[in-house]
């Protein structure tokens, strides 16, 4: 390529043992929408944090404009013209948009704050773009495809001419995506480069000029939008593949339109296994999130439930768990009401809980496999004996369960904290697994995780229902929710705002309606 | 009239040690350090500064020497927590310990055990001119020794630095969101480091303060547990500056009223009377922590190439 | 504290390991060894320079520290008698600990605990020992557990930072033994604040004599045991590590973590008040100020030490007690300071917590 922007040549990057960047190149040319595609572990980011100066690199180089450019900080890069839009915010919570985009800039005096000529900067930016946001309100008022403009404005505010964004439109609507996509557009009209770090082949190809596909550290091709489609692409990025559910796996990792998968997951039965009546549940500060929810779940179905984040997800799951008490109705699970019992009540009762967050609500870091295992179960009698733990038939059922769900680690005594986020995964499957459960939530279970485990989750899932178990699914990937679920509920401000069955989905009324604008109210 | 004059006039040199003190652990605070060795460094402050001033004779000199020693603790604490990523609390009772140790070692070592308790000369005070002679105000504000308004003149510092200077901004926001901070070119460990130092620095100023202020004397105990009320007043104040002055008035004022009380003697066990300021202590922290607001990363280390934050 | 939870349980109860798994485990005992004897040996080292700084032999000072306790029968009486109220004070911190709560307030748990097994020792000094002993030593138990549980109740009802309650308490306990020294039961003669003696029956017996040991070592040791099997081994113990290791999964999984947590607190506190107990009725027979020496430093210093083993307390205990009778003649016979062994103390942890730093990198490679 003639005079690109950037050439990152031959970049290696370590953690310890793991090899995450094995000799990566990339080059993006000026005026140039690059997406850098692969599955969760492929090291797009990684990659493109050593660019931003967050990770020092082993080896290799980077050229910007054709100039070698040495980059040891995020200060390095910005001074190289070079931003980046993480895929959790950088933001300070109780700063305003404008104080959060001047932080660190050097307009205006260090002995004295005036913020109104970055203001109307601000302004001018925003509009330019198609960005609008308000400079003073606070961020953490804001909702996120706000404060997703307001860390591209941060970006542009420092004279970025190539603008990494990752995973951008996690948590946007199908209709903020294309506005997104527009502004992207515009900036590379206007002379910028962007990269666009995903792992939705149907993405790059919409908004992309050319591609590289990433595996395993690895960069595996660099290809032009114009000779490529998303077979190919999918091929590339996983591996070709015959397994049974691999259709479903293709549309739910967003190869194919999630929309025309005619397979279906579960086996559905004929008895209500969970039945939710007019739930209300409050957050820690105790504004209602989730308002007179409905929810029928039959043995063995897959309910998956559509929504933004902070639209009460997080509420719902964890009422529907035992975790956070019912503010008001009911929930039944097979035909026992469970309001206020206690959270190990609600576990005995066959509820069993994949958080979204795994690290912070699914596992006891510095424990072992084994005491893993045992949490939540310690008071059972299947654990105990004589009234003590016996930890020797506890590690017994700790080595099956690591050869069952194909668990990498050294043993049962490995320190789960440890372990890759895939495995960590698959342990709290094994431990959800193991008490036979009547309903199953899941938050977001394949976020974050590389291909072989997201595959894995689903067949999981699969079993599951096999064995009669209701399964609710709560995730913002939509393709995710789409592929699935035998129904899909979006969730609008802690309400029903719309349901459609497996094959009749249109996932852009699903958007409108998770967005508050769908006329299908249920 | 007369009483409350006399209150407040001793009220103000009592708020100085709580002052400097809270200042410093404010500073390293906003930064997201969050320092547990106050009292340890308390003890070596007033021990130096002690020695420093019998030894050569000025108080300024053994005010700076507190100074010093306890920045150089501070400097440790923020290397082994900012370079070596050591739980803070940890190394900050480690800190406590080692400076608890190198007090009594320093007293000894140049006091030796003597008959007569050496004596250094108290400060005087300085009034203001002019000020000074403003009735009521005159008399509870500006006739003090200079290190009261040192004290407050580095409060007000430390305010204006916060909030209404850029570099502030930024320095505020690595106690928030380090990540975001270190992502937008804001050196993380130099910011907790110098703050981190400083803060000690003022800690020791303020154990220092203590025998200079009254007796001239030094003693084991004359800390009494001041190091650790002080933790209490920046959570009191939401560690914002401003916020700490007036908790500082709280803390010295029923310090006073304790002295004062077991001096009167009112009827009750003087025990009960000096109980009263680690009691209020107590209630005033059940509504601290209902309102007060304090960093989000306080107490946590940051690690840029950590792959699991955020 | 992140690693409250390392010790993996299968090398207590797990099934024998096959011969392949000796070399491993070896291995693996070394890497928790090591750390320690190295940490020790440099604190030394830096501690020598600074004795050779101020003009002292460092050698002679370090032979009288460390053969005091073993040279004498009366130095390993002294050691074990100092053994009991620092590895006590050493549980009240650690046990809270395992729940991720620092607990600062041992020192003023332990004088409340003096003072409730004072109290019946005094005013049922009367009754027989059978009766009266099991009565001080509960009310100590009893009296820290209160103690520190003003504590965990101000913490689970409205969030007060346990650090700082915990340390405010000790304050006010100074106060109060002072009020009951002088005021309750005062012993007018005694030039220091002092309670009068507590009765025959109050009295821990001996062994031995000339010194005579006392039987509260005896007990500590079965309560090391106790501690340990409840720890390791019972739903509450794994309850408790759990809500420490991970506060909001412990949560998720059923478990009432506020409440666990204050009850890791009230436990702590009523092992040392026990330790206050077993100091009036084995080493003073009464309570005086003072009493509460340096244990809640050095029972926080063992409690860092064990990094979150139960089973290390015991034997980092016995070494800091060691080092702890060793001072006193330290000083006598080779002029330094007894706060130089303070200062190493503090220089064997700070090594300790550099060297997880070290073996995680040497581990690497």
């Amino acid at each position: 390529m003639e005079n690109p922007r950037l050439e990152m040549r031959g970049i290696v990057k370590t953690f310890g043992p793991v090899t995450a960047l094995d000799a990566v190149d990339l080059v993006v040319g000026r005026n140039e929408v690059h997406g850098l595609l692969g599955g969760n572990g492929a090291g797009k980011t990684t990659l493109m944090n050593v660019l931003y100066g967050l990770y020092r690199p082993n080896a290799g180089e980077v050229l910007l404009d054709g100039q070698p450019a040495s980059i040891g900080s995020p200060k390095d890069a910005i001074a190289a013209g070079v931003g980046m839009v993480h895929q959790t915010f950088l933001q300070v919570d109780n700063y305003t948009v404008t104080e959060n985009i001047v932080l660190g800039t050097d307009v205006p005096g260090p002995l004295r704050l005036d913020l109104s000529d970055a203001k109307a900067r601000i302004r001018e930016l925003s509009e330019r773009f198609g960005l609008t946001v308000d400079p003073d309100a606070v961020v953490e008022d804001l909702p996120v495809g706000v404060r997703q403009r307001v860390e591209i404005l941060k970006a542009l505010y420092r004279g970025a001419k190539l603008l990494i964004l990752d995973e951008p439109t996690t948590n946007l609507t199908p209709q903020e995506v294309d506005d997104l996509f527009g502004s992207m557009r515009a900036m590379v009209d206007d002379g910028m480069s962007v990269v666009l770090i995903t792992h939705k082949i149907r993405e790059t190809l919409s908004v992309c000029d050319r591609m590289t596909v990433m595996r395993d550290g690895r960069r595996v091709e660099t290809i032009e939008r114009a000779d490529t489609d998303a077979e190919h692409l999918a091929e590339k990025m996983v591996g070709s593949t015959t397994d049974p559910g691999a259709a479903v796996d293709a549309a739910a990792l967003g190869a194919v339109d999630a929309e025309k998968v005619e397979e279906i997951l579960s086996s559905v039965g004929t008895t209500t296994a969970v039945a939710v009546r007019d739930l209300v549940v409050v957050n820690d500060q105790g504004h209602e999130l989730i308002q007179g929810f409905e929810l029928e779940l039959r043995e063995g179905e897959i309910v998956g439930i559509a929504g933004v984040a902070g639209n009460g997800q997080v509420e719902l799951a964890e009422a529907l768990a035992g975790v956070r008490p019912l503010r008001s109705g009911s929930v039944e699970v097979s035909g026992r009401s469970m309001g206020g019992l206690a959270t190990s009540t609600w576990l005995h009762h066959g509820v069993a809980y994949v958080p979204e967050d795994r690290h912070r609500d699914g596992i006891l870091p510095t424990a072992s496999i084994t005491e893993n295992l045992v949490l939540g179960s310690q008071r059972s009698p299947q654990v105990r004996r004589r009234g003590l733990i016996d930890w020797g038939a506890a590690k017994q059922r700790a080595v099956d369960a690591i050869a069952e769900f194909s668990v990498r680690a050294n043993g049962p005594a490995t320190l789960v904290g440890d372990l890759s986020g895939g495995n960590i995964q698959r342990v709290i499957l094994a431990r959800a697994f193991a008490r036979q459960p009547r309903m199953l939530i899941l938050h977001n279970p394949t976020r974050g995780l590389d291909i072989g485990s997201t595959r894995f989750v689903y067949q999981q899932v699969r079993k599951a229902t096999a064995a009669g178990c209701a399964v609710l699914l709560i995730s913002e990937d939509l393709d995710e929710v789409i592929a699935l679920s035998d129904r899909v509920i979006a969730l609008y401000q802690g309400s029903r705002a719309g349901e459609w069955q497996h094959g009749s989905v249109d996932a852009y009324a699903v958007g409108r309606s998770m967005t508050g604008l769908g006329e299908a109210r249920v | 009239m007369g009483e409350i004059t006399e209150f407040l006039t001793l009220m103000i040199p009592a708020m100085v040690p709580f002052l400097l003190a809270a200042q410093g652990t404010v500073l390293s605070g906003r930064a997201g350090v969050f320092n547990v060795s106050q009292e340890g460094l308390m003890v070596l402050g007033a021990a130096v500064g002690f020695l420093v001033s019998f030894k050569v004779g000025s108080n300024v000199v053994g005010m700076a020497a507190a100074f010093a020693i306890a920045g150089v603790f501070g400097l440790v604490l923020a290397y082994m927590t900012t370079q070596l990523r050591l739980d803070q609390f940890v190394v900050g009772l480690a800190l406590y310990f080692a400076a608890l140790g190198a007090a009594g070692l320093l007293y000894r070592e140049v006091i030796g055990v003597t008959m007569e308790p050496p004596l250094i000369p108290t400060l005087e005070d300085k009034p203001i001119p002019l000020l000074s002679d403003i009735p009521f105000l005159g008399e509870v504000l500006f006739d003090h020794d200079l290190v009261v308004y040192l004290a407050f003149a580095i409060s007000v510092a430390i305010w204006w630095f916060m909030y209404k200077t850029r570099s502030g901004l930024a320095f505020r926001s690595i106690g928030e969101n380090p990540k975001a901070a270190d992502s937008l070119g804001i050196n993380v460990t130099w910011a907790r480091t110098w703050s981190t130092v400083v803060g000690s620095g003022l800690v020791g100023m303020a154990g220092a303060y203590l025998p200079m202020v009254y007796t001239g004397l030094y003693t084991e105990g004359m800390v009494a547990g001041r190091g650790w009320l002080v933790i209490a007043l920046a959570f009191l104040g939401g560690w914002r500056p401003h916020l700490v002055i007036a908790g500082a008035a709280f803390f010295a004022g029923m310090e006073v009223l304790a002295l004062r009380a077991q001096v009167a003697g009112i009827g009750i066990p003087h025990q009960f009377v000096l109980m009263l300021p680690y009691v209020a202590t107590l209630l005033v922290m059940v509504f601290a922590f209902r309102w007060a607001r304090q960093p989000s990363f306080l107490g946590r280390n940051y690690d840029r190439e950590s792959r699991l934050v955020g | 504290m992140s690693d409250t939870l390392t010790a993996p349980p299968s090398a207590a109860s797990g099934p024998p390991a096959g011969p392949g798994q000796r070399p491993r485990r070896v291995v693996e005992a070394l890497w928790l060894v090591v750390p320690y004897i190295v940490s020790v040996v440099l604190a030394f080292v830096v501690g020598g320079l600074i004795i050779a700084a101020i003009g002292r032999d460092p050698f002679a000072a370090f032979e009288s520290v460390l053969t005091t306790s073993f040279n004498t029968r009366f130095g390993t009486i002294e050691t074990l008698h100092k053994w009991v109220p620092v590895l006590l004070c050493a549980y009240a911190f650690a046990i809270p600990l395992a729940t991720g709560k620092f607990n600062i307030g041992a020192e003023g748990q332990l004088l409340v605990g003096a003072t409730g097994g004072v109290a019946l020792g005094i005013l049922w000094s009367d009754l027989p020992m059978v009766l009266l002993l099991p009565c001080v030593l509960v009310a100590g138990a009893l009296s820290g557990a209160v103690w520190a549980g003003i504590a965990a109740f101000l913490m689970t009802k409205f969030q007060v930072n346990e650090i700082l309650s915990t340390v405010v308490l000790n304050f006010i306990s100074f106060q109060l033994i002072d009020y009951v020294a002088s005021h309750v039961w005062p012993d007018r003669g005694a030039g220091h604040p002092a309670t009068t003696p507590v009765g025959e029956g109050a009295l821990l017996p001996g062994i031995g004599q000339a010194p005579p040991m006392h039987t509260g070592v005896l007990l500590t040791v079965f309560l090391v045991i106790v501690i340990a099997v409840f720890m390791r081994r019972t739903s509450t113990g794994f309850e408790m590590r759990a809500v420490g290791a991970n506060l909001r999964a412990a949560q998720v999984h059923g478990i009432r973590t506020s409440r666990l947590a204050g009850a890791g607190l009230v436990v702590g506190g009523a092992v040392a008040g026990l330790a206050g107990a077993i100091e009036v009725a084995g080493v003073h027979g009464k309570m005086l100020e003072g009493m509460q020496s340096n244990f809640l430093i050095l029972g926080i210093i063992v409690g860092l030490m064990a990094r979150g083993s139960m089973l290390a307390l015991p034997f980092i205990a016995f070494g800091i007690a060691v080092l702890e009778v060793g001072a006193g003649s330290m000083q006598r016979t080779a002029q330094v300071p007894v706060e130089m062994v303070l200062i190493i103390e503090a220089l064997i942890l700070l090594f300790l917590l550099l060297s997880d730093i070290a073996r995680a990198k040497i581990r690497r490679h």
